[in-house]
């Protein structure tokens, strides 16, 4: 074998490992919404439940194409804001000789797929938030918009080699807390506004009533699903360059090693977190899981481990206070406390690294400063909550972001689906309509409130 | 349509219809006419159902 052919071979095995481990990120990532899926279906009352799944489901099925048709160029095209720069995004347009089976691109179709399980990602924590009283159709709409559009464009400003946020202030968010979970957040309390609570979520003095789902159990195995994906997940987020030292997607040093002291710490110091703020709850427990990784994302490279246990403590234990908030003080119905776990740990995150990791270099860009992050959360916060407001409010003007009475309190399984979760063992919770809504007209009846 | 290749010598780009532009063009056009019309199926489903339910067919 000569030298060329023994340094061809080498590549090509090297292109391939690329190849197989972001295809395995792929199918592991898949799993945060077999976690979804449980965790909304076990949050869901029975009336509800398959509902919920479909809504999940549906969110996949539509993210994949429609980040065929535009997704992936916007990322390729808008890392200078809002003016696109269609030369560096020809090779992301849909009939591009790179969007398809190709010899020679091999990392294409990979990267496509990876960023399309964590814009499918973001429209399953938009899914949770509004079980149970969203229209499947406005919330097909609103995925779209969060996994398709809003959250790549918030990947191209802030988590791409080229973004402005990264080039102007230094941002910095390795595990992508800003553009998923910060966008996905933040997308949710916005829609949260326009949809309104649940009927009988507050009674008419202001009152939370608490709506447990049908199976706590479920929730857990959920919660816990997405915490196996979320190794995809963070697999996806370093860049294997064949024959050197991973790096980040800002193209600085990274190890899979840091990952996973961080990733594990983060985890354990997220659900004592929790833990401790909700005296045991399983679900708040699992859900700071979630939120201590979400804490520790945008400098899982960097942290000493423990530092990284004790910023997912905190994040962990920051979630059922904000959920209390929301719930509580605001009026505003989360149903799984998605804006608390994504937007809240997602901003601490962001805003932590600035304080306890200012000073990193960047390639050709400012270092990580706490004045970069403060830049860059606000700008994920404004972009996350602005769309979601304006997007649901638009769908609410037409009348269809939300069920009607009379289907929310039938159940959405009965009135829109051809199937019942557990036709076998669990009769319908659901009263007859006409009985629900004469409780409605009682004086203690439920309120009605949204679209 | 059909194979824009006769010989794996030398192939890249390989998929189906990989050289016409118009043909890429229609299956898009395709892919995105599927995503709205299932989004509108999904609309008229809705306010189907919920006529149903007020008019006691279902419940």
């Amino acid at each position: 074998m000569s030298p060329d052919e023994l340094k061809q071979m080498v590549e090509m095995s090297g292109t391939i490992n690329m190849e197989i481990f972001y295809w395995w990120c792929t199918a592991v990532m898949i799993l945060i919404h077999a976690g979804f899926l449980a965790y909304e279906i076990g949050a869901s009352r029975v009336k509800n439940a398959l509902a919920s799944a479909v809504k999940n489901i549906l969110a996949f099925a539509f993210i994949i194409p429609t980040f065929f048709l535009f997704g992936w160029w916007i990322y390729l095209a808008m890392p200078n804001g809002l003016t696109p720069d269609f030369a560096a995004a020809a090779a992301g347009q849909p009939w591009a000789a790179s969007m398809g089976p190709n010899l020679a691109d091999n990392a294409t179709g990979v990267f496509w797929a990876v960023f399309t399980m964590f814009a499918a990602t973001t429209a399953s924590i938009l899914s949770g938030a509004v079980i149970e009283r969203i229209r499947i159709s406005a919330f097909i709409i609103l995925a779209v918009l969060v996994g398709s559009v809003v959250w790549i464009l918030a990947a191209s400003w802030g988590w791409h080699p080229s973004g402005w946020l990264t080039m102007k202030w230094g941002f910095h968010d390795t595990a992508a807390a800003g553009c998923v979970h910060m966008i996905a957040g933040w997308f949710t309390l916005g829609v949260l506004l326009n949809l309104g609570p649940r009927l009988g979520k507050y009674t008419a003095d202001g009152k939370a009533v608490a709506i447990p789902g049908h199976s706590m159990p479920m929730t857990t195995i959920g919660l816990m699903l997405i915490i196996v994906g979320f190794f995809g997940f963070l697999g996806g987020c370093i860049i294997y360059k064949t024959g050197a030292q991973w790096v980040t997607i800002y193209n600085t040093p990274a190890t899979l090693s840091a990952f996973a002291f961080n990733t594990l710490m983060g985890f354990s110091g997220g659900v004592i977190g929790a833990f401790i703020a909700s005296r045991g709850s399983p679900f708040w427990m699992m859900s700071g899981g979630l939120a201590g990784i979400i804490s520790v994302a945008p400098g899982l490279e960097l942290y000493y481990p423990p530092l990284a246990f004790v910023l997912a403590l905190v994040g962990g234990g920051l979630i059922k206070p904000i959920g209390d908030l929301l719930e509580n003080r605001l009026r505003i119905d989360d149903a799984v406390g998605a804006f608390a776990v994504h937007a809240g740990a997602g901003t601490w995150g962001i805003l932590a690294l600035g304080v306890f990791a200012s000073g990193y270099p960047h390639i050709d860009a400012p270092a990580t400063s706490l004045a970069g992050q403060l830049g860059g959360a606000a700008v994920m916060a404004a972009l996350g909550f602005g769309s979601g407001f304006l997007a649901s409010l638009g769908l609410k003007k037409f009348g269809i972001l939300r069920s009607a009475p009379e289907a929310e309190m039938l159940g959405l399984d009965a009135t829109e689906l051809p199937a019942l979760p557990y036709p076998e063992s669990v009769p319908a919770t659901a009263l007859p309509v006409a009985a629900q809504l004469a409780a409605a007209d009682s004086p203690a009846g439920i309120s009605v409130q949204g679209a | 349509m059909g194979s824009p290749i006769s010989t794996w010598e030398g192939a890249q780009a390989y998929f189906t219809a990989a050289l016409s532009p118009g043909a890429l063009m229609f299956w898009v056009a395709l892919v995105a006419a599927a995503v709205i019309g299932a989004i509108v199926h999904t609309v008229r489903h809705e306010e189907k159902s919920v006529a149903a339910v007020r008019n006691g067919d279902r419940g």
